[in-house]
């Protein structure tokens, strides 16, 4: 088990490397660089020298060739050094930093909002199979599953904020407040539609596997031995079809965090929340290069990083599990 | 003259074949049927409405912008120049459904090829295919789905391309399973031994084995195809105006959704195109769902 878990981190260094390149070659491919923006912006400053965007390229290494700067890139990355974000002109680490924990608020809050909502639709529609419930609940994922959830978020803030201006439109808090409850208020009244829109995506998915599973456990052997038994069948469900249940149902909601980075994209743009997925689409959009290989190596880490937590919680829930 | 194989619908020993199965079970998932009779109407809907609608998807009007849905002659309202949204999202249809049905089948495609190879040839191929495999599903998708199309550029083409890049995987996992335990069930080995070649054993023998798998992913496909797409066009990214797709449609409402300039808060902008989207992915889901229980020969005897 500990050779194996070794074996996999490892594994996790050459296909970082390998996607880093794919994403360096990518965006250097692209129309545009730094400098360029830097001249649409002091127009007057290039006026008066033409070659000054050439000896600025060569002063920041851009005239290498591709292969050239990756390493360069590498060698610096490895040592901590994540270089400067051009639109931003700040060092790309203190933009990550205040980033990221915004990033992760809104995630963690919507992935918990997903599992407090989904577990107990999912158990209860596998319990009652066939009825009613389960009826509407196999509606409400299937509608989950095909919502576009940008157009979602629209609508929210159409009818919420538009209309019955009950929530902010955008943004993460509001300025000039005083007092811990009022801004404890304020974030929370911020947080709830980004992270009720993301959280319901998953939801959706989440009802679906979870019956699935549960009604699979359902009709094994011994949960027909342990009502023979005479257990009573609360018992059974929590105790005996639950628990075995609940291995799938742990990979999958580890497997899925990367989604919620990817739908975090989405989400922040629409309401303009200041995490590390806007930052992303706003480097990206900006040619900001530097910026924007951070921010893609750090999502590809958490793709990573999460599809070895699933690997190994799996291993860790099912002792049937033995991996060599 | 009625041919040896001709099925004669009086026979009293006839029996039915594996597709008059299909059908037969999928007429009793009513939802599906549902699903698969309204995914039908948009497409006409697309195709054929803007022939009943008397505006042009480029026709302004100023004397007549914001108008809500429900006025004289425009069923959906207008937008800030006055066109009418009910054209404008027949036509925006016709982009993001074309979008998803080229994307679909090319991935399809692609993934059933690398699945079958991987899953029947085994070994070396099958360890790098499956690797591949592996790297790419563990590339965040939609960062770099929004890198390629910047690098790329947006417009049709690209856009398909893109999509197609990062849609074959799934597919040629399942294709790929399928073809493992196939490889070693006695008809093939049977083929073998008579001497058939790979091709053969593959093409007439494997492949027919793997097409429901590959039809249920392919439905699957279109609607990944017309979320991601709508999701690419509203970041500014996708089909780009003045050709109207759903996605830059609902881009467009962003900046007049808010009703500061007009006052009013013109939601049918926002509404429709976004409706169609949900209302075309929920109905291809509800058709896969079907097809996927038609076509399972386990669940067809019960």
């Amino acid at each position: 088990m500990k050779k194996y878990l070794i074996r996999r981190l490892l594994e996790v260094i050459p296909i970082l490397l390998f996607i880093s390149i794919l994403i360096f070659v990518i965006l250097n491919a692209m129309p545009g660089d730094a400098l360029l923006q830097m001249r649409m912006e002091n127009p007057r400053a290039f006026a008066n020298d033409p070659a000054a965007l050439e000896k600025l390229r060569a002063h920041y290494g851009l005239d290498q060739p591709v292969y050239v700067r990756y390493g360069v890139w590498l060698g610096k990355m490895l040592q901590g050094d994540l270089g400067y974000s051009s639109t931003y002109r700040v060092p790309v680490l203190n933009l990550l930093k205040s980033r990221i924990p915004n990033t992760l608020f809104l995630t963690i809050t919507a992935w918990l909002i997903g599992l407090v909502v989904a577990l107990p639709i999912g158990i209860y529609s596998a319990i009652k199979k066939y009825s009613a419930f389960d009826f509407l609940a196999t509606g409400f994922a299937f509608v989950g599953i095909s919502l576009p959830h940008f157009w979602f978020a629209l609508m929210a803030i159409i009818v919420f904020s538009v209309h019955l201006g009950w929530l902010p439109i955008s943004g993460m808090s509001s300025y000039g407040l005083t007092g811990t409850w009022e801004i404890f208020l304020d974030r929370f009244r911020h947080l709830i539609l980004p992270a009720c829109i993301l959280g319901f995506v998953q939801v959706a998915y989440w009802v679906r596997y979870i019956r699935t599973a549960l009604i699979e456990v359902m009709n094994m052997d011994y949960i027909r031995t342990a009502y023979s038994k005479g257990i009573t069948r609360k018992k059974v469900i929590f105790k005996h079809a639950l628990k075995n249940a609940l291995i799938p149902i742990i990979t999958i909601l580890a497997l899925d965090i990367p989604y919620f980075f990817g739908g975090a994209v989405i989400v922040e743009t629409v309401f303009s929340w200041p995490g590390m997925g806007r930052l992303m689409y706003q480097a990206v959009l900006g040619s900001d290069h530097n910026l924007a290989i951070n921010c893609l190596i750090f999502l590809a880490l958490i793709t990573l990083l999460s599809n070895l937590m699933a690997d190994f919680l799996y291993a860790f829930v099912d002792p049937r599990i033995r991996y060599n | 003259m009625p041919g040896k194989n001709q099925i004669k619908t009086d026979d009293p020993v006839h029996i039915a074949g594996y597709w008059q199965l299909v059908w037969k079970q999928f007429r009793q998932h009513k939802l599906a049927l549902i699903g698969g009779v309204i995914f039908l109407f948009l497409i006409l809907f697309t195709v054929a409405g803007p022939f009943f609608v008397p505006h042009k998807y480029g026709d302004m009007n100023f004397m007549a912008i914001f108008a809500p849905p429900l006025t004289e002659e425009h069923l959906m309202g207008t937008n800030e120049l006055g066109q009418d949204v009910l054209v404008r999202v027949m036509y925006g249809g016709r982009i993001s459904l074309m979008v998803g049905f080229i994307a679909a089948s090319l991935s399809v495609s692609i993934g059933t090829t690398i699945g079958l190879l991987s899953g029947f040839f085994g070994g070396n191929v099958d360890r790098i295919l499956m690797r591949l495999v592996d790297v790419m599903l563990s590339i965040p998708m939609f960062p770099v789905l929004l890198t390629l199309t910047l690098v790329f550029g947006s417009g049709l083409r690209n856009v398909i391309l893109v999509l197609t890049l990062f849609g074959w995987m799934g597919v040629a996992r399942l294709v790929r399973g399928t073809v493992l335990s196939l490889r070693e069930t006695e008809y093939v080995m049977a083929a073998r031994a008579l001497g058939a070649r790979n091709s053969g054993i593959i093409l007439r023998h494997i492949f027919p084995n793997v097409l429901p798998i590959i039809i249920v992913s392919a439905t699957l496909n279109i609607s990944f195809a017309i979320l991601a797409e709508s999701s690419l066009s509203y970041l500014g990214l996708g089909i780009q105006p003045p050709t109207p797709s759903w996605g830059n449609m609902l881009q467009n409402s962003l900046n007049y959704m808010l009703g500061t300039a007009h006052g009013v808060s013109p939601w049918w902008l926002t509404f429709f195109p976004g409706f169609l989207i949900f209302l075309t992915v929920l109905n291809i889901n509800f058709l896969g769902d079907g097809l996927r229980d038609a076509l399972d020969p386990k669940v067809m005897k019960k």
